[in-house]
């Protein structure tokens, strides 16, 4: 596929996806429906526009940064093809047994999304205001900016081993170790 | 009870309830009568009737037991959800089939003919649904009458009292089930009355609720206790340990059995673990032994090895299982509930999943039962709520949020009379503020200072800050604990996913509760669901009350904005270009290398969390307006002016305080003390939904679709939510550059209080803990 996608699924590609990702051929026909009543111009990808439209994106206090990061780091162009769409929701399969885990959801690759969602500027680090940004958003507006900024320090300083005011991929993992990220960070995928 | 996991695991719980149950009955039966062909019971012959009698008695799990236990050992929602939901559904399944089997043992075995049994079957039908219906019925009558009682409130626990009871006699009337008329006489009343009802009838009701069925259950097993030692026991060992083995083996058989059947359409698959748990929590009860006793001795010759092995049955169910539970639950490493998060970073980090789970789920269209509950949602909103609850929620929450507010400052003032030890005259604090610039503040190196910066306290108030004098050492803990209390509070909370969330319950307990509080004072406003927007900017300079509280909100999101507009001054240049295009922002988005394009409905969303305005910090936000840069300022502009005319409807609140149990996250000092804090009860909590959604005077604004502002509501604050009853930070707060520790003090002063006195009701969120 290319960036426009086709309209109907061939069945090679098919097969090479549910090889690739993990998931089973019900369940990609059902992304690639979702897929299809997203893309409401019918033009085989989706740009922010579309993905906005969904009113849980809309609201979610985090929405416009993951779209960022899904057409930034998964699209094109401000467009997501298919084949891209599925790729990044493979990365959120549920890999609790061995065998469903394929190259794409890892706990590395669940961790690495959220650490992306952080790290705008992909310099493998999240430094203090790429912080402040996500803090900001997640809080909400009526909190002072001293507030915010000292969370975001003291959450800094808990986290930096290293002592350079940011925070590295591993140091953010660390912190995950308590929390199970691998299932807060599925999803079920209904076939 | 958390109505929605009950909901979401219905299937399952369904199925355990009724199938689980009537296999439990069979096997054990069998297994029990095929054990009186043999020598084990020294000889004692059971029937097979009576057999099954006693396996009915007996496979019942009992919701007494089980609530008393898994609420100590604090398991997941998920876990406890589905034992106690199959506790107290198989109710209607172990009624019948003990009258059944009762009934046929009285008919005699040689007289049954196939009739009867497939009468009894359906008879299942008819208790179960019967008991429901009852139930229902009467649930719903309570929400009528409590319609009408906004002037007798005396009377309001007294109806819920009394129509609870009278769906309990009614339904055992006409021999249906009990148990479960009043579960479901509970789950309608929780949705509906609660609305209606006086905050204090609410408390009260709760209260008392808890007092006595905490007064009843110690009854009950004091009553299992005393008849142990009575006389009417025939011990016969070996009958006595066949049922208990066999009660343990056929609980774990048929939950393997059930849950593997159930995990096959289960979103949320239940583990080998999880199956342990439920069926080692599979405790008996009262309930057992009530209907042991009732045995016909006539008809059933060997009552008194019946209630002999009940009793032990549940001795040890109780005494052994219980006991142990809690201890298996930790080693096992089942999931539980988690109180707290450790680190900062881990809660945000858990929060900000939360948020991307959701919006992915929402992406994938894999939300789970999602659609389901929108229709029922739905059809909640447009019939149910305009029926049953009072007319014009909205203004009677207002005059009461006034009275409230009243109270508060009342209460405040005279604290702050009395505590005269804590007072601290307030020196200039500016230069200690430069100290502790928000900039380059590594958190330890600070802390030293702020032992100084609570002795100068605020400029123009003294505020009794009794932490200062209680602990003086562990600043850092203190400030951290602080610190996370205030994220705690300030945090949005992702709306709960239907899948997985529901098993790693690592938000607070009361994460159900704060959802529901927000659902419940959303579905308030609900009903009154304003259609466009231009209306309401029309409608908000006409009416008085209501319009204060809708201009307010409007100003107090646009005062936000000037506020942090005011404070971003020198990054002001960014944000004209950036915010240009845009509505306007309660943050400030001075950090921001990317110019984010916030949509409306966000935006709207944001301030529905936080609309808060004050009136009277209004004619403050004049003086602000010129040092802005001017393609912010139009946007402003008009709510203010509009909100001008309507300050003489707020009622003056004075006291700081007031403000600060509002907004915890706020301090008080803040020259506040003259300023009213009317705003937020005058500030009328669906105006500020639906306000902030019609925020837009804005020619710019993208239009979005209009149902964001009912999807806005499963975004909340945590359980501190009070976005429509809280104050904004003024201006002045801001360029006074507050200390740290007092950021974060106040907040965890008088969310203790909070804590204390917990109750559901809507309009407490705010106002509740006095």
């Amino acid at each position: 596929m290319g960036s426009n996608a086709s309209i109907m699924l061939q069945q090679e590609d098919l097969q090479n996806i549910c090889q690739q990702t993990g998931f089973t051929t019900k369940q990609v026909q059902r992304l690639y429906s979702r897929f299809k009543t997203l893309d409401k111009r019918d033009c085989g990808f989706l740009t922010r526009e579309d993905l906005l439209c969904i009113p849980e994106v809309n609201i979610n206090p985090l929405g416009e940064r993951l779209i960022d990061v899904i057409m930034n780091d998964y699209g094109e162009n401000n467009k997501i093809n298919f084949k891209q769409f599925i790729f990044l929701l493979a990365k959120f399969r549920h890999g609790k047994v061995k065998a469903s885990t394929t190259e794409f959801n890892t706990r590395e690759c669940k961790l690495r999304f959220l650490f992306d969602m952080y790290d705008r500027n992909h310099d493998m680090k999240i430094d203090r205001n790429e912080l402040l940004e996500v803090l900001k958003m997640m809080v909400g507006g009526n909190i002072h900016e001293e507030q915010i900024a000292t969370i975001a320090d003291h959450t800094i300083s808990e986290l930096d081993k290293d002592g350079d005011k940011s925070i590295t991929f591993e140091e953010f993992c660390k912190t995950l170790e308590r929390i199970d990220a691998d299932d807060k960070m599925s999803m079920k995928f209904l076939s | 009870m958390p109505n929605r996991p009950f909901f979401d695991n219905l299937g399952t719980i369904l199925l355990l309830a009724i199938v689980n149950t009537l296999f439990n009955t069979i096997c054990i039966g069998l297994t029990l009568w095929g054990f009186s062909h043999t020598s084990l019971y020294g000889g004692t012959h059971f029937g097979m009737l009576p057999c099954f009698v006693f396996a009915a008695l007996i496979s019942a799990v009992d919701p007494v037991a089980v609530l008393a236990t898994f609420t100590e050992i604090h398991v997941n929602d998920m876990l406890y959800i589905v034992v106690f939901g199959e506790s107290l559904l198989n109710d209607a399944v172990s009624v019948v089939l003990y009258r059944m089997f009762d009934s046929f043992a009285k008919i005699g075995q040689e007289n049954l003919i196939a009739s009867d049994i497939i009468l009894g079957c359906l008879s299942f039908f008819v208790v179960s649904l019967g008991g429901v219906l009852i139930g229902i019925i009467f649930g719903v009558v309570a929400c009528f009458t409590t319609k009408f009682t906004e002037h007798t409130p005396v009377l309001e626990p007294l109806i819920i009292l009394v129509y609870a009871y009278l769906a309990y006699l009614t339904s055992e009337m006409v021999s249906v089930s009990g148990i479960l008329a009043i579960t479901f006489c509970g789950m309608v009343m929780k949705q509906y009355v609660s609305f209606n009802i006086s905050k204090k009838s609410d408390a009260t009701t709760e209260y008392v609720l808890k007092m006595l069925s905490s007064i009843m259950e110690t009854i009950i097993f004091m009553f299992m206790g005393l008849s142990t030692v009575s006389d009417h026991h025939s011990w016969n060992t070996g009958f006595v340990l066949i049922t208990l083995l066999s009660c343990l083996l056929f609980r774990v058989i048929g939950i393997a059995i059930f849950a593997n059947l159930a995990n096959c359409w289960r979103l949320l698959e239940l583990t080998r673990i999880d199956m342990l748990i439920m069926s080692y929590g599979g405790l008996r009860g009262a309930i057992a032994f009530a209907l042991a006793l009732i045995l016909d001795e006539t008809k059933i010759p060997r009552k008194k090895e019946f209630v002999t092995a009940t009793i032990a049955v549940v001795f040890f169910t109780v005494f052994v299982q219980g006991i142990t539970i809690g201890p298996l639950v930790k080693c096992l490493n089942v999931r539980r509930k988690q109180i707290e998060e450790p680190t900062m970073s881990a809660k945000l980090t858990n929060r900000m999943m939360d948020h991307v789970m959701t919006c992915l789920e929402e992406i994938s269209g894999s939300g789970g039962s999602n659609s389901l509950r929108d229709k029922c949602r739905n059809l909640d909103r447009n019939y149910f709520k305009r029926w049953l609850l009072r007319e014009t929620p909205q203004e009677k929450m207002d005059i009461k949020l006034l009275q409230t507010f009243k109270k508060i400052n009342m209460q405040s003032a005279m604290k702050v009379h009395d505590t005269s030890k804590g007072l601290v005259p307030a020196p200039s604090s500016s230069a200690i503020h430069t100290s502790v610039s928000g900039s380059n503040l590594r958190p330890e190196s600070t802390f030293a200072n702020f032992s100084q910066l609570l002795a100068a306290n605020l400029p123009e108030q003294t505020v009794p800050d009794l932490m200062f004098f209680e602990s003086q050492g562990a600043e850092q803990y203190r400030d951290d604990a602080q610190m996370h209390h205030f994220l705690d509070t300030n945090l949005y909370r992702a709306r709960p996913r239907a899948a997985i969330h529901l098993r790693s319950q690592d938000e607070t307990a009361g994460s159900g509760e704060a959802n529901n509080r927000f659902e419940k004072s959303y579905h308030h406003r609900n009903h009154i669901y304003i259609p466009s927007r231009m209306d309401k900017e029309q409608t908000h300079g006409r009416k008085s009350g209501k319009t204060g509280s809708s201009g307010m909100t409007r100003s107090g999101a646009s005062k936000t904005a000037l506020a942090t507009q005011a404070h971003d001054n020198t990054h002001s240049p960014r944000h004209s270009a950036s915010s240009v295009p845009k509505q306007q922002h309660t943050k400030g988005k001075s950090v921001s290398p990317i110019p984010h394009k916030k949509k409306q409905e966000e935006q709207s969303q944001e301030q529905l969390g936080k609309t808060r305005s004050k009136s009277p910090t209004l004619s403050t936000d004049q003086p602000l307006k010129p040092p802005l840069p001017a393609n912010e300022v139009h946007q402003p502009s008009p709510p203010i002016s509009i909100r001008i005319d309507d300050e003489e409807t707020d009622v003056a609140m004075g006291g700081a305080t007031a403000a600060e149990r509002i907004c915890p996250w706020r301090r008080s000092s803040v020259p506040d003390a003259s300023r009213s804090t009317s705003a937020s009860p005058v500030n009328d909590p669906s105006n500020s939904v639906q306000a902030s959604s019609s925020n837009v005077t804005d020619p710019h604004i993208h239009p979005g679709p209009l149902t964001s502002a009912g999807f806005s509501g499963s975004y909340n604050k945590s359980s501190e939510y009070m976005g429509e009853y809280a104050t904004t930070t003024k201006p002045e707060e801001h360029l006074q550059r507050p200390h740290i520790r007092d950021l974060f003090a106040n907040q965890s002063r008088i969310p203790d209080e909070k804590q204390e006195n917990d109750t559901d009701t809507v309009s407490d969120d705010s106002t509740t803990h006095l």
